[in-house]
């Protein structure tokens, strides 16, 4: 009946379908749902129509007064922007790489806390952390006090003088994003570990299975809904990157390390063009929105809205 | 029936996890334990130098090979205290309580009548709730922020209550639906037949069955609200600020002293921190949406 | 206090196409202060019709009535009803007293009633110490008896038990079904009782109605279910291990099982005119092993279940599936061909094969 609960050792309340109504007209039962989603649609929506309507102007702060409609312009500038095309590359490889790695590298400390050992409790505390602090404060420490070419921690290890941030910009900011994301992929994969239900996992062994194909042939499907939940919320905070990249590279060296969100902050706040950003904006939200109705569809069966458990 | 009444304590494990899993080690147990140590020590390496630095004098910071032993101060963390920086733990404090406190108030509604009280459409208004976290905030900004010049929100902490309330929303919406979906349906059902109505079922049986997960769910909200960077640096600056933004006023003013740096981050992040490690069941709990127990 | 329920035509009927039929025009009449049972297998709309009683269900056609009440668009809170769950649903979050004492409260009871009458029940439940503890505290057996001491503080017209002991191990079960049996008895409430096990039924009803795929099959004494049960399945169903039912021709003095002719009772023969065969029905404790001489019919022992005091010998009479109850001590083996002989007269049963009913 709920969305990840695990079928194994619930209660059996859930075992009939006991029909969950509370009384109440069909009026009357939406109204509770009217001020969460008035305000979501008031907040989120209408910003955004005025998105769509600024991007059909050329407009720049720069220039008071120089404001009138343009029709298309902006965005056919938009897909004739290189930057931009090189942006959107950059967005894409930061989302799917750090996403995967640090779910790998979740996976794996999450498999190392599933279990009893001296000082897990500790353990998994130092694990969180990472995930606990300003995202602004872990950029600015990792750009100081590991990445820096004379001091930093790396300069220290592999014994070079190389400038990390301008040589491997996109790797230099990846890496962050991935050490302050690991931890929630970590957490919520444990939760999905010691979901699981142990005498599953002795029946494995008991079938003469090792413990690797116990991993591979059991643990991981049971995994699979708490995977995806964790690429899809992983995947929605991460595309939206800005703190590391505006605080680590601003960007550079040249654009090198560019992402859509920061590029359409620095033509707006930097470069004053609203017309300009704004339909970058637009192009934006198009394609999250083809994404997003994969994503959606993926989503809807890691939450199981239909309520069904298998 | 005074057989079971005898066994009270021993039955009491029947819902309880079992309290430990028995696996097969085919290394000793120490070896895998001291490398998940090593592991962790390593992930976790970067945020305890920053602490350690804190405590350094400047000169302290700026060496080569790093120091670890050094004699510790409380200088770095007193210029921070002294530079201004409470102000903008008030503005952060103030910002993620109130705009968490607008999540609950207007998001326990809304996951009720998601989950115990269904309508048609039901699916729906969750695919439109989802479907706004997936909406770039970038593409947002600049209305957002002509629209808060022209209302005098720009530099207040009321525009971020309402940005950190609608960013929050929607997950907060779908976590505490899957809590709401874990309330037996026969315990419903037992409380309308004691006579309950549906403001004493809500206050009296389902509000305290759900809530840890109401708990788990703001925790969360807190965490997302007070690390949040791009609303705050964009619509807020010395009045307003909140704790991020006091991060970078403090570098382009400051220029990068990393003691101090450090010292500001780790103040910064220390209520979260805090927070974070005291709850970390709730945490993990809100994060999978009510999956483990 | 008490009161008699009845059912008049209830359906419930799920919306679809055609709709679903849940409980199908059940009409049940159960005096005041009787324990009544419902039994069937899963899917027989027995829950559904506890349910449709308690309110948590919409009657769609017909009426139910609690002793001169109408009930039927009644809400659960109005009907002066307790209901024991299946899970026990108790609040998790409330101590045993405040689990017992809740509805009271909602009643506008006085703290002072609602702890005497808790505390009452507490010691009629044996729970007086546990009063203060959380159900997570408290043994399954514990728990199922505050969700009984959350009924019986009431003091409602009606109990109603959905399979109240299906969560505990067996030894409790029988224990606690004792138990209620006498609790009822003192009290003295009218109760409606579901269940899917039939020993259940058989011993702790004053009657038994027995339900399939919504319909009524049967309302009667333990004892007439198992004696006359009113069709092949109701003689199926009712007792352990269930009627040995065959399809058998019909000759001139009765029915030809193996080499032996069962006369049939004259009733069933008159009932039975115009028929070619008919479906044949003996308990297992009806049937006997005889010497080779005797008159009786052949099985060949495919299995044999040892009990201890009794051991129940399955095996083949031409292609029908037969099971004799033997004595424990000296059972045959299996392979063994043995003769077999019934018990008594009076003890066969005969069902129409297209209708089911009973025959004579």
């Amino acid at each position: 009946m709920s969305t990840l609960s695990v079928p194994a050792g619930t209660a059996p309340a859930t075992a009939k379908p006991a029909a969950k109504k509370v009384t109440g007209s069909t009026g009357k039962r939406r109204l509770p749902l009217l001020p969460a989603l008035i305000f979501v649609i008031a907040v989120t929506q209408i910003p955004f129509l005025l998105t769509l309507f600024y991007s059909f102007q050329s407009w720049n702060l720069v220039r008071p007064g120089s404001r009138h409609f343009v029709g298309f312009r902006n965005y056919v500038d938009v897909f004739t922007d290189t930057t931009f095309l090189g942006a959107l590359l950059n967005t894409v490889v930061l989302t799917v790489v750090c996403v995967f790695l640090s779910l790998l590298l979740g996976l794996g400390l999450a498999v190392l806390l599933d279990r009893k050992f001296f000082g897990r409790g500790f353990v998994r505390t130092l694990l969180i952390t990472p995930f606990l602090i300003l995202p602004a404060a872990g950029a600015l420490l990792w750009k100081t006090t590991v990445f820096d070419p004379s001091f930093g921690l790396l300069h220290f290890v592999f014994g070079t003088d190389t400038d990390w941030l301008s040589q491997f910009p996109m790797a230099a900011v990846m890496a962050q994003i991935i050490w302050q994301w690991t931890p929630f992929m970590t957490l919520l994969i444990l939760a999905g570990l010691q979901s699981q239900s142990k005498e599953v996992l002795e029946a494995a062994s008991v079938d003469g299975a090792s413990r690797w194909r116990t991993f591979v042939s059991i643990t991981l499907p049971h995994l699979s809904r708490f995977l995806q939940l964790a690429t899809l919320l992983g995947a929605i905070y991460i595309v939206n990157s800005f703190d590391a990249i505006f605080l680590m590279t601003q960007g550079g060296p040249g654009t090198a390390s560019t992402n859509l969100p920061f590029y359409i902050y620095q033509r707006a706040f930097e470069g004053f063009d609203i017309g300009q950003s704004s339909a970058m904006g637009v192009v934006v939200v198009i394609l999250t929105m083809i994404v997003a109705t994969f994503a959606l569809r993926l989503m809807f069966r890691a939450f199981s809205v239909d309520g069904g458990v298998k | 029936m005074s057989t079971a009444t005898a066994t009270a304590s021993p039955a009491a494990t029947d819902t309880a996890p079992p309290p430990q899993r028995k696996t097969k080690r085919r290394y000793g147990p120490g070896t895998l334990t001291v490398a998940t140590w090593i592991i962790a020590i390593l992930f976790v390496f970067p945020l305890l130098w920053m602490i350690l630095t804190a405590f350094k004098q400047e000169n302290d910071a700026y060496t080569d090979p790093p120091k670890l032993f050094f004699s510790p101060t409380f200088d770095q963390i007193s210029g921070v205290l002294n530079s201004g920086f409470l102000p903008y733990l008030g503005n952060s404090a103030f910002v993620t309580v109130i705009s968490t406190l607008l999540v609950l108030l207007l998001g326990i509604p809304a996951a009720y009548a998601l989950s115990l009280a269904p309508v048609k459409g039901t699916k729906n208004a969750l695919g439109f709730f989802l479907s706004t976290k997936m909406l770039p905030i970038v593409a947002a900004i600049i209305p957002l922020y002509v629209i808060s010049q022209n209302t005098n929100l720009l530099d207040t902490v009321w525009a971020l209550i309402i940005l950190y309330t609608a960013m929050n929303l929607p997950l907060a919406i779908w976590m505490m639906r899957s809590f709401f979906l874990e309330v037996p349906g026969e315990m419903i059902e037992a409380a309308r037949i004691d006579g309950a109505n549906l403001p004493t079922l809500l206050r009296k049986i389902i509000m305290p069955v759900v809530a840890p997960g109401i708990a788990a769910t703001a925790l969360i909200c807190v965490i997302f609200s007070w690390t949040e960077f791009f609303y705050a640096v964009n619509l807020t600056a010395a009045r307003a600020g909140t704790v991020p933004v006091f991060l970078v006023g403090f570098i382009t003013s400051e220029g990068l002293y990393w003691a101090q740096l450090s010292a500001a981050a780790l103040l910064a992040s220390l209520p979260v921190m805090i927070v974070g490690w005291i709850a970390q069941n709730h945490l993990v709990r809100g994060l999978s949406m009510g999956a483990v127990k | 206090m008490s009161a008699e329920v009845i059912y008049d035509k209830a359906s419930r009927v799920y919306p679809g196409n055609p709709g679903v039929r849940a409980v199908d025009q059940l009409s049940l009449e159960v005096p005041d202060g009787d324990f009544l049972v419902l039994v069937g297998p899963s899917g027989s709309g027995k829950s559904t019709a506890l349910r449709m009683l308690a309110g948590l269900e919409d009657v769609n056609e017909g009426a139910i009535r609690i002793g001169d009440r109408d009930v039927t668009d009644l809400p659960p809170k109005d009907r002066d009803i307790a209901m024991v769950f299946q899970s026990y649903a108790l609040y998790p979050h409330m101590t045993v007293a405040d689990n017992m004492g809740f509805a009271l409260k909602l009643r506008g009871f006085s703290a002072a009633d609602i702890k005497k009458r808790v505390d009452e029940a507490a010691t009629m439940l044996d729970l007086s110490r546990f009063l203060d503890r959380k159900p997570k505290a408290l043994s399954g057996g514990q728990r199922q008896r505050v969700a009984m001491g959350r009924a019986i503080v009431r003091e409602p017209s009606v109990f109603l038990m959905d399979e109240p002991l299906s969560n505990l191990d067996a030894k409790l079960r029988v224990e606690t079904r004792a138990n209620i049996a006498k609790l009822q008895q003192r009290l003295g409430t009218t109760t409606i009782y579901v269940t899917h096990d039939q020993v259940e039924a058989m011993t702790m009803g004053d009657r038994v109605a027995v339900l399939k795929d919504g319909v009524l099959q049967q309302c009667d004494a333990p004892r007439s279910l198992y004696e006359k049960p009113a069709n092949s399945f109701v003689a199926g169903f009712i007792g352990s291990p269930a009627m040995n039912l065959a399809t058998l021709p019909l000759s001139d003095g009765g029915v030809q099982l193996g080499d032996l002719v069962v006369p049939l009772p004259t009733a069933v023969r008159t009932a039975a005119a115009g028929l070619s065969e008919i479906v044949f029905g003996i308990r297992p404790e009806s049937l006997r092993l005889v010497g080779e001489a005797d008159e009786g019919f052949e099985l060949v022992v495919e299995l044999v279940e040892e009990l201890g005091a009794d051991a129940y010998l399955h095996g083949k009479v031409g292609d029908d599936r037969f099971v004799v109850r033997v004595d424990g001590r000296t059972p045959p083996r299996i392979g063994d061909n043995v003769r077999v002989a019934l018990r008594g007269e009076g003890e066969t049963h005969a069902f129409d094969p297209k209708t089911t009913l009973r025959l004579g």
